[in-house]
């Protein structure tokens, strides 16, 4: 494991309000991903994961602490990087509770959006959109409406627009809350997949007992603090 | 994967909006001020015209007589009524003779009295000759036995001065028979006078007529001249017919005519113009002439209204064109024509037009040339034009 | 990159297109409230071109004969004909009254005129030129009268042998013309029954009534009923004079006053149509922010629809100014929409009109950047209401 690159994080921290009023959301988390790793984030609600997520994602300033993301660090007691929307379009994958497709694109162009906004020729950002639906098996669905999709196509189609810039990181939230248990497992199966292939540290933030038995890390969350354990691993189909 | 005839969505929005810019495009060049005029065009052709005259009139009668007294008096009767016909000499009225029966017998009395003092005179005169004789011969008597010295010179003188004086007196009674002859002359006019006016109250008709007005009844007091019937004469009505100056022109005797009574709306009755009346009416700018009827129709009044229409000679082969086609630039008459593709405004002087508003070109324009007739909008030298059947739909 | 806002309104087409459907009928309005006014003046102005006179004599301190009643003797137009410059006089006569055609009647005026003179409508739309001195009318295709249509004016009926267009008064009234004897007469000749309450009041009156001077009751009743009044006397002044000194001869006359051209414009426009100029201004500003108004509720509503959208791509990384541009392109191309909708729909509804509506292609221009300016104002409350979407609540739901 090659810590210089993935996600690193070193005692970050963050309290919202002030005073009394005052709550610590994360409290001196620690966490290591290598680039190639699915790991599982794991905590009852109100145990601070979402607040982790936002914090990495680079949309929540947090209070104290490192964030070291693709071997750059991106905040050290403050932001280091000027423009955080290149940061997350360039270097962060999202992957949300629910597809979030936009929809009055169609399927190609939900994946191309990224690559069109970083710039590349609209052709070229299309050749790679159809590339990944490709690779998550949906080329077949490259034109359709959003509203024409099925709820595992679509999810199939978000995991494809967060990889569409190779960023060095995805940050999924609950990503199979919607799925069935054999959906669930594909999508998995998928982000292995994905990880494996495009060398890129995956988080899986879950509650979902049918796939936390296929990480093989898994961070536990409780009151802001993070607590690593060995997971099982179980290999997938 | 497109398929070749299902275009995808943006092309056929782009279709519809190029398809709404060219409505719009359409809808700017073809209505408001960018689009060409419409107008409707003809050519000029040979034909007839058919001039006529127009004019309103009243029924009048050519002869209306008043009927009334000579003399203020008093009207005892009125014999006949409105609408009666009367034959000439027919008696209509008469009027209270008053005091004049009684100044007819003073009249012939006083002739009377004048007759005696005639026959008086006439008795003085005989009597004054008898004495001029007597003197006479007295006279010569004594100047015999004055020559012969049987009597004074005075005496003789006596005698001479008493024939003189019956000689003044024959003149003298002379004189008088002729004074009251001449006074028997003027009482017997007075007294022919007086018969006369006695005869005047009876109001006859001077001619075969129809009664048209009573205009005062039994009892009432009128003034000399002050009509108490009115007559005309039905045979005699016609039509005084008023036509502007302006559009008279051509108007002579004999012009024959087409009357329609405004009572009768239906019917036209022929007539011919009779008579042009030498003064024209200066304040409404008319001249008046009179249409008779050729035969009379029934059941007509005076002064009601009538329209008569004065066919004057056609024109034949002559150019002629709409008058809607005419154009007034200034006092200049002249039409819009259009030659090697150019609209140009061309004048012309017109000759006669008739009341179907054919109108003759006189100057100006050949057989064939093509006029605009009507327009949407007021022409200028550079409007663009659009031929088209019909400026203005007229339903029927 | 591909354009967001189009892709947005590609997809919800129906909606947007209905939308601006609505928009593009409040544009109509105020399109031909616009027209209207326009249309005001127009009327004024084809009525001063049309009459073809460069003076307008009238009775003295009057502003007629348009704005205000008239009356001058029939005969002054001679004297008038004998000034230096004046080319044509004509006596007219104006009357706004109902003219009838079988059971229907038309509020139209009725003008009194002498052919060939100024006056006369010079061009026709139908039919021909009245030829006979009385009893024929040209009317105004406003009217809806047809050639050969018999109408009634006052006590006489008349035979419509032309039509014409765009002939209206200033009020907007279709008018129709006929030989100017018959015009006085409707206008100065009452009534059968005011005629024989005159005459019977004559009659009464001993000193018309003298019994000792017969005829004379009779030549008193037919001098009451004779008119010799016009309303207005149209010069044309002669080439090479100056209307305006032409003018000032004839305002010398101490019972007449003489407008030029440019003075009867002042009062028709400035005098005449100024109250309904404020009204009609006072209504396009209202008009203008109504639709202001409307195209930002509707803007923001279908901004707030995209809020998940708008938190999700600013996670993933589009620029605010983006974000802004596809609110702003949306609410510009509403404009568009609303635009091309209210003019087809105002020239397609305007000839409906009874009165004259002119769509001026210099009002379209400025209607169509005022409305874009409005969509872009109009679209600012969305916008700050989409910059201030916090990417952050894209995650965690």
């Amino acid at each position: 494991m090659d810590k210089a690159v993935g996600i690193q994080i070193e005692g970050l921290s963050k309290r919202y309000g002030a005073g009394e009023a005052a709550v610590d959301a994360l409290r001196e988390v620690n966490m290591n991903v290598a680039p190639g790793e699915v790991v599982g984030l794991i905590g009852p609600s109100g145990s601070g994961k979402t607040t982790l997520l936002k914090c990495l994602g680079a949309v929540v300033e947090p209070t104290s602490g490192r964030i070291t993301l693709g071997g750059e660090v991106i905040y050290d007691n403050g932001w280091k990087i000027s423009d955080l929307r290149v940061l997350r379009r360039d270097r962060i994958g999202f992957i949300f509770q629910a597809p979030y497709l936009i929809p009055f694109l169609d399927a190609t162009d939900n994946v191309a959006l990224l690559p069109m906004l970083a710039g590349r020729p609209n052709a070229e950002a299309r050749a790679r959109a159809l590339e990944l639906l490709q690779a998550l098996g949906v080329a077949q669905r490259a034109n359709a409406e959003i509203s024409e999709l099925s709820g595992g196509e679509q999810q199939r189609i978000s995991i494809a627009r967060a990889l569409a810039n190779r960023p060095p990181v995805i940050l999924a939230d609950e990503p199979t809350a919607p799925l069935d248990s054999d959906r669930g497992l594909s999508v998995v199966r998928i982000l292995n997949q994905m990880a494996s292939e495009y060398q890129t540290a995956i988080i899986v933030v879950t509650h979902d007992e049918k796939i936390i038995p296929t990480f093989k890390r898994i961070y536990n969350i409780r009151d802001g603090r993070t607590f690593e354990e060995a997971g099982e691993g179980r290999a997938l189909q | 994967m497109k398929i070749s005839f299902n275009l995808p969505r943006w092309a056929w929005f782009s279709l519809l909006g190029i398809a709404l810019l060219l409505a719009f495009a359409w809808v700017a060049t073809t209505s408001g001020p960018l689009a060409p005029i419409k107008v409707t065009m003809t050519r000029v052709a040979r034909g007839v015209v058919a001039p006529a005259l127009f004019g309103i009139g009243t029924i009048e009668a050519r002869r209306a007589y008043l009927i009334g007294p000579t003399v203020p008096g008093r009207v005892r009767s009125v014999l006949v009524d409105v609408g009666d016909s009367v034959k000439a000499g027919q008696l209509l009225a008469e009027m209270d003779p008053v005091d004049l029966d009684a100044r007819v017998t003073s009249a012939a009395a006083a002739t009377a009295r004048a007759g005696s003092a005639v026959t008086t005179a006439e008795a003085q005169l005989d009597d004054a000759k008898s004495r001029q004789a007597l003197a006479g011969s007295e006279a010569r008597r004594f100047a015999d036995l004055g020559r012969k010295g049987f009597v004074s010179q005075s005496v003789v003188d006596g005698k001479l001065q008493q024939q003189q004086s019956a000689d003044a007196q024959i003149a003298a009674a002379e004189s008088a028979l002729v004074s009251t002859r001449q006074d028997l002359a003027r009482q017997d006019a007075d007294r022919v006078g007086a018969k006369q006016q006695r005869r005047n109250i009876r109001l006859e008709a001077p001619t075969d007529g129809v009664v048209t007005a009573r205009d005062a009844e039994p009892g009432s007091t009128v003034v000399a001249g002050q009509a108490v019937l009115q007559l005309i004469d039905p045979a005699s009505l016609w039509v005084k017919t008023r036509l502007d100056q302006s559009r008279s022109a051509g108007l002579r005797v004999g012009l024959p005519a087409e009357i329609r009574l405004r009572s009768n709306a239906r019917e036209l009755f022929a007539g011919k113009l009779v008579r042009i009346e030498p003064n024209s009416d200066s304040v409404t700018e008319e001249r008046i002439a009179q249409v008779a009827f050729d035969r009379m129709p029934q059941g007509v009044s005076a002064n009601e209204m009538a329209d008569v229409t004065l066919h004057q000679p056609g024109v034949t082969d002559a150019l002629i064109l709409p008058n809607a086609s005419l154009r007034f630039r200034g006092a200049q008459a002249g039409v819009w024509l259009r030659a090697d593709g150019h609209l140009r405004f061309v004048p012309v002087k017109t000759g006669a037009e008739g009341l179907d508003g054919k109108v003759q070109i006189v100057e100006g324009l050949k057989a064939g040339d093509e006029v605009v007739v009507y327009s949407e909008r007021e022409l200028a030298d550079d409007s663009r034009i659009k031929v088209v059947d019909a400026v203005a739909a007229t339903a029927k | 990159m591909i354009n967001l806002a189009g892709r947005d309104i590609l997809h919800g087409w129906g909606k947007f297109v209905l939308t601006g459907l609505g928009l593009g009928l409040l544009i109509g309005v105020t399109f031909t409230m616009a027209g209207v006014y326009r249309g005001m003046v127009d009327d004024a102005k084809v009525l001063l071109n049309n009459s073809g006179a460069d003076l307008w004599v009238v009775q003295k301190d009057t502003l007629g004969p348009y704005a205000e009643s008239s009356s001058i003797p029939d005969d002054v137009y001679r004297d008038l004909l004998g000034l230096p410059g004046v080319a044509q006089a004509a006596n007219v006569t104006y009357l706004n009254m109902q003219v009838r055609k079988g059971d229907t009647d038309v509020r139209a005026t009725v003008v009194g005129f002498e052919p060939g003179q100024p006056g006369e409508p010079g061009y026709l739309a139908a039919g021909r030129r009245i030829t006979r001195s009385h009893y024929e009318a040209v009317a105004d295709v406003m009217t809806r009268f047809n050639v050969g249509d018999r109408i009634r004016i006052r006590r006489h009926d008349y035979t419509v042998v032309g039509l014409t267009r765009r002939m209206v008064s200033s009020g907007g009234d279709p008018m129709v013309f006929i030989p100017l004897k018959d015009a006085q007469e409707a206008q100065f000749l009452k009534d059968n029954d005011a005629i024989v309450n005159g005459r019977t009041r004559t009659a009464a009156n001993p000193a018309l009534n003298r019994p000792g001077v017969p005829g004379l009751l009779d030549a008193i009743n037919v001098s009451q009923a004779r008119n010799h009044n016009v309303n207005a006397v149209l010069v044309r002044v002669a080439d090479g004079h100056s209307a305006e000194a032409v003018a000032q001869d004839i305002r010398h006359w101490k019972h007449l006053q003489a407008f030029t051209r440019e003075q009867m414009d002042d009062i028709l426009i400035a005098k005449m149509i100024g109250a309904h100029s404020e009204q009609i201004g006072i209504f396009l500003v209202i008009l203008a922010i109504v639709s202001a108004a409307m195209v930002a509720f509707i803007i923001y509503t279908m901004t707030l629809g995209k809020i998940r959208e708008i938190a999700v791509l600013k996670l993933i990384g589009t620029h605010n100014r983006t974000i802004a541009g596809l609110i702003l392109q949306q609410a510009l191309g509403l404009g568009l929409i609303g635009f091309v909708v209210g003019k087809l729909a105002a020239t397609a509804w305007g000839p409906a009109f009874p009165k004259y509506v002119l769509l001026e292609t210099g009002d379209a221009a400025r209607g169509f950047v005022i409305v874009m300016v409005i969509c872009a104002i109009a679209s600012t409350l969305a916008i700050r209401a989409a910059l201030k979407v916090d990417p952050a609540t894209a995650i965690g739901g």
